[in-house]
C-alpha cells in the first residue's frame, strides 16, 4: 500500500520515520510534502530523500503535491497541513482530490472534517473510500476508534472534556502557581506548548472544532461552528481560579454536547475528584453512554501521541484493503 | 426517576374545580403531598392554588398538566421541589445586587456570595440552590445574565 504524507512538519517528521521503519506492515512511504514542494518515488522513498528540508533530494519537486493526488500516485494519503480558518485549505481541496481519485485519507488536520465533515464522509461513501480522522481529536487517545469499534451496541447521549493541552497547561499553571494569565501563556510559548499566535487555543476555536468532529461523528448530528456556543480563557483570572481552588475545584475549558445536541465551549468548574479534572498538557473526555454509564478517557492530546492515532488509523486502512481484496 | 415538583394552578372560584384538578393528578399516577388553597386571594375570579405532588416519572407530570388543562384550568407553573446545590463564579465589571436579584428572578436561590478584586478583575463567587430541573439550564441562565454585564460566567460542569 502506497502511501504519501502530505505536510513535514512535526507530525510529518516522526510519522515517517515511523513508516520508514516499517511499523506498518504491507506500507510503503512513497512520498512527502511541504508548502514548498515534495520528494516522490513510486518504489518507495530512501532514508536520503527525507535528509534536510527535502530539496537535497535528486526527486525534489517544486509547487504543491496536489497535481500527485488528482493523477491517483499512491493509494492513501496522510494529510498533515496546518489547520486553517475558515477556509479550511489546503486540507479541504487535498482530501476531496483524494477521496475523488480512490485514494483513502488518513488525516490530523482538524478544519476539513470539522467543517465538512457531512460532506467529506458523503464524499468518501460514494467513492467507497475510507476518511480516518481519529488523530484530529485528543491526540493519541483513541475516542473514535473506541466509539466506532468497543460501543457500537449503545447510545452516546453525552460528551464532555478538556479537549485542549495547551489551555489546560495555562490553567493549571495559573492554579498550582499563581501565575497571570499572560505569564502562564508567555511561559507554555517558550517551552514550545503554545504556538506563537495563541488565538485558535485560548480563544477556544481548537476545542470548538474537536468537539464538532465528536458531536458530528459520533452522536450523528449535522453541526456547524455558528453552532457552538464559545468562550475561551483570555479573562479567566487568578482571583477566578483562587476561588475555585478554595472550593476543591480547578478551572478547566470545557467542551461539551448534551442529550438535546447543544454544543458549548467555556471555563468552567470541575471537582477535584471528578476525573476530568486533570492538570498540565493532558486532555480528559467523559462519554456518557446509555447502558455503559460514564466512561472517561485521559490521555495526551497532542505532539507525538498523536502518531499513535495515525499510525492505528493506517492499520485500518490496511485491514480494510485486505477485507476487500479478500471479498472480492 | 421520581419526581417532586409544585403544580402552580389557577382555579376558577367555582364549587367543584380543585376537585377536578386533583382527579385528573390522580389519574397521571400522581401522589398529592400537600395542598395550598387560598380563597383569600382572588385575582380576575381565579384562585392560585398549589400543589406538592409526586410523580413517578417526568411522562406522569406531563400526562397531569394535560389532563389539568384538558379540564378548563391554566398551569401557571410546575417548578421542581428537589434542589440542587452548585457553585459559579463571574469575573467582570459586574454589580453584585443586579446580579443576585437577576439571579433570583430566575429560581436560582444564592445561599451565599463573597467578593474579591475590583473593575475589571471583579470575582464575585455564588453558592446556589438550584431546582433540580433547571440544573442544565443554569450556565445559559448565568451566562446570559454575565454577558449583559460584559462579564464571564465560570459555571459547574
Amino acid at each position: 500500500m502506497k502511501v504519501f504524507v502530505n505536510g513535514y512538519g512535526f507530525l510529518g517528521k516522526l510519522l515517517a520515520r515511523e513508516l520508514m521503519d516499517h511499523r506498518v506492515s504491507g506500507v510503503k512511504l512513497v512520498g512527502v510534502a511541504r508548502s514548498s514542494g515534495y520528494v516522490h518515488r513510486d518504489e518507495g522513498l530512501s532514508p536520503d530523500d527525507l535528509k534536510g528540508d527535502l530539496s537535497d533530494s535528486e526527486v525534489f519537486t517544486k509547487g504543491s503535491a496536489l497535481s500527485l493526488i488528482r493523477e491517483g500516485a499512491f493509494d492513501v494519503l496522510v494529510e498533515l497541513t496546518p489547520t486553517n480558518l475558515p477556509s479550511a485549505e489546503p486540507g479541504l481541496s487535498n482530501i476531496r482530490a483524494a477521496l475523488s481519485n480512490g485514494i483513502d485519507v488518513v488525516t490530523a488536520n482538524k478544519a476539513p472534517i470539522a467543517l465538512r465533515y457531512r460532506e467529506l464522509t458523503d464524499l468518501a461513501s460514494s467513492a467507497g473510500k475510507l476518511l480516518l480522522f481519529d488523530s484530529t481529536v485528543g491526540g493519541g487517545i483513541p475516542l473514535i476508534t473506541l466509539r466506532r469499534l468497543c460501543m457500537r451496541g449503545d447510545d452516546l447521549l453525552s460528551i464532555r472534556g478538556i479537549l485542549n493541552g495547551t489551555t489546560n497547561y495555562i490553567l493549571s499553571r495559573m492554579q498550582f502557581e499563581g501565575l497571570t494569565f499572560e505569564l502562564a501563556l508567555r511561559e507554555a510559548q517558550n517551552l514550545g506548548i503554545a504556538e506563537r499566535d495563541p488565538s485558535l487555543d485560548v480563544n477556544g476555536y481548537d476545542t470548538a472544532l474537536k468537539l464538532l468532529i465528536l458531536a458530528n461523528s459520533l452522536m450523528g448530528l449535522d453541526r456547524g461552528l455558528e453552532d457552538v456556543r464559545v468562550a475561551g480563557i483570555t479573562r479567566v483570572t487568578q482571583e477566578a481560579v483562587a476561588a475555585a481552588r478554595e472550593s476543591n475545584m480547578s478551572v478547566k475549558l470545557i467542551g461539551s454536547v448534551d442529550g438535546e445536541g447543544k454544543l458549548l465551549v467555556a471555563p468552567r468548574l470541575v471537582k477535584a475528584n471528578d476525573p476530568l479534572c486533570v492538570h498540565g498538557t493532558l486532555n480528559a473526555v467523559t462519554f456518557r453512554f446509555r447502558i455503559a454509564r460514564d466512561l472517561t478517557l485521559i490521555g495526551h492530546g497532542a505532539g507525538e501521541p498523536t502518531v499513535s492515532s495515525l499510525l492505528n488509523d493506517l492499520h485500518q486502512v490496511v485491514e480494510f484493503r485486505l477485507r476487500g481484496a479478500t471479498s472480492a | 426517576m421520581k419526581q417532586r415538583v409544585r403544580l402552580t394552578c389557577a382555579l376558577i372560584d367555582r364549587p367543584g374545580t380543585l376537585l377536578k384538578v386533583l382527579e385528573q393528578i390522580a389519574l397521571a399516577g400522581g401522589n398529592i403531598i400537600s395542598i395550598v388553597h387560598n380563597r383569600e386571594i382572588i385575582t380576575s375570579g381565579y384562585v392560585p392554588v398549589s400543589i406538592n405532588v409526586e410523580f413517578p416519572d417526568p411522562q406522569s407530570l406531563e400526562r397531569a398538566r394535560k389532563g389539568i388543562e384538558g379540564v378548563g384550568v391554566p398551569v401557571m407553573g410546575a417548578e421542581s421541589l428537589e434542589k440542587e446545590m452548585a457553585m459559579a463564579i463571574v469575573v467582570g465589571g459586574v454589580r453584585l445586587d443586579s446580579l443576585l436579584s437577576e439571579l433570583e428572578s430566575r429560581g436560582y436561590r444564592v445561599i451565599e456570595s463573597s467578593t474579591r478584586g475590583y473593575g475589571e478583575a471583579l470575582t464575585v463567587k455564588l453558592l446556589m440552590e438550584v431546582p433540580a430541573d433547571r440544573i442544565s439550564k443554569l450556565h445559559d441562565d448565568l451566562a446570559s445574565i454575565a454577558e449583559r454585564h460584559g462579564a464571564l460566567a465560570i459555571s459547574e460542569v
